[in-house]
């Protein structure tokens, strides 16, 4: 990726997923997304990782057919006696929300490919109080293990003769408060430990805190600044 | 008729280049006791959860009773096969001893009286009983072993695969965890214990397994 300050990468992801939220027509959400796509691969950042998980396919249908069957305007497209259950309306507003899914996904991989500890160091210098920054650290930093132990725990409960995909329904909240409970006695567990050992290793002994590498701005972090602004505002100022 | 058959098979984890486990053939039969030792990181643990499909090998294949895992559910294969993680809190689902006790033998089908003794025995067994209205989270590290350890075994599997069994669990609750063991495998029920204790094993396993580098380096009984 190339070397960009991560309060950069952070301006782009929060630019793009605010103009994802602002639009709503189609045309312009795929124009944001075209303009999306092509940043990441100019940055050189893998967009594979999105396009490999198959969950976000049947996710994305799902946001389509139910946006379709809630939203009433429209012309009807099936009908089921006198009932409408698609709407022209319905399927338009139903993309609308997959694309903007599919945006909030790309900016966040903006994130996802940077270094946690460099957007600690960034969020510090953008004013965030430093536990905070910190806590946002861990939890990212956390998130793999935490996905582990839902496999396992999901996994083990399967074992023990639980089928997950035949539960009767009254069963599922059941089922399900079964599976968190050994997640939330985890993350309970390490945030405890975790406490405990940075007490144990002076956090926040000193108010004063230096970092060994700092983050700066250079000419190319405010030149893409710039660059991505005035893009934006043309394009707002273009569609409205 | 083997239980679990491996041929050639290979795992290497994501992200890394060397193989967890490199092209090993192995075959568990019914009512066999074995034993899998090694360093750490020797893949014993990788061998334990491809033999009970919760990892696809790359290579080769895996078969339970002659048919490939892959064609069975987890439930049908925990039937068949109890597997115990290393950290048992994962895999306590329950706000009571008792209720964690019972959990399994209620989704098998068992209710009402029998599944009172059931988990009477077993608890009274292992110590646990007089716990039994305790938050099974509250147990200390060895007793949540032998919690789960004691949980699986009520719903009697064809065979029982340890991960670490003796981790954590003090030298009375090992003996007395190796002499049910031992009874067990007695009643015909296999054992596959994956360990570092190797007087553990051999006192209980027939078969041992050691392994190094993600392969077989030694078969014998």
């Amino acid at each position: 990726m190339m070397d960009i300050d991560i309060r950069t990468r952070l301006f782009i992801s929060a630019l793009f997923s605010a103009l994802a939220l602002f639009y709503q027509r189609i045309e312009y959400l795929l124009v944001i997304m075209a303009i999306n796509i092509l940043t990441l691969i100019f940055f050189k950042i893998r967009i594979k990782v999105l396009f490999s998980i198959k969950k976000l396919l049947y996710i994305s249908v799902m946001m389509i057919v139910i946006q379709s069957i809630f939203v009433r305007t429209g012309r009807p497209l099936i009908k089921l006696g006198s009932i409408c259950l698609v709407t022209d309306d319905g399927i338009t507003y139903g993309i609308a929300i997959f694309l903007r899914f599919i945006i909030l996904m790309l900016s966040g991989l903006f994130l996802l490919n940077s270094n946690i500890s460099e957007l600690t160091r960034g969020l510090v210098k953008l004013g965030m109080p430093y536990e905070i920054a910190f806590m946002i650290q861990m939890s990212a930093r956390f998130v793999p293990v935490f996905l582990e132990e839902l496999g396992d725990v999901l996994n083990s409960i399967q074992l023990r003769g639980v089928d997950l995909k035949k539960v009767y329904k009254r069963k599922v909240i059941n089922v399900y408060l079964s599976i968190f409970l050994p997640i939330i006695y985890s993350i309970w567990q390490k945030a405890e430990k975790l406490a405990i050992l940075m007490e144990l290793r002076g956090f926040r002994t000193s108010s004063n805190r230096t970092y060994y590498r700092e983050v700066c701005f250079n000419e190319i972090d405010y030149a893409i600044m710039i660059l991505y602004l005035s893009w934006a505002a043309a394009f707002v100022y273009i569609t409205i | 008729m083997h239980l679990v058959s491996l041929d050639s098979v290979s795992f290497t984890y994501e992200g890394k280049t060397v193989p967890a486990v490199d092209n090993v053939s192995l075959t568990i039969y019914p009512g066999e006791s074995v034993s899998i030792v090694g360093l750490n990181g020797s893949g014993k643990s990788t061998l334990a959860r491809l033999m009970v499909g919760l990892l696809k090998p790359q290579k080769g294949t895996v078969l339970l009773s002659g048919k490939p895992i892959g064609g069975y559910t987890l439930p049908e294969i925990g039937s068949k096969l109890g597997f115990v993680y290393q950290n048992p809190s994962l895999m306590l689902f329950n706000t009571s001893v008792y209720k964690e006790m019972a959990f399994g033998l209620k989704w098998k089908g068992i209710k009402g009286d029998e599944l009172k003794q059931i988990c009477q025995k077993y608890l009274s067994f292992f110590d646990l009983w007089d716990l039994r209205d305790e938050l099974p989270f509250n147990l200390s590290q060895g007793q949540k072993q032998i919690m789960v350890l004691s949980s699986i075994l009520a719903l009697e599997p064809e065979c029982l695969i340890l991960d670490e069994p003796t981790k954590n669990i003090d030298i009375f609750r090992k003996h007395k965890l190796k002499r049910l063991l031992m009874d067990i495998h007695s009643r015909g029920t296999g054992l596959v214990i994956i360990t570092h204790d190797y007087d553990f094993a051999d006192g209980l396993c027939e078969r041992r397994i050691h392994m190094a580098n993600g392969r077989i380096i030694n078969d014998g009984y």
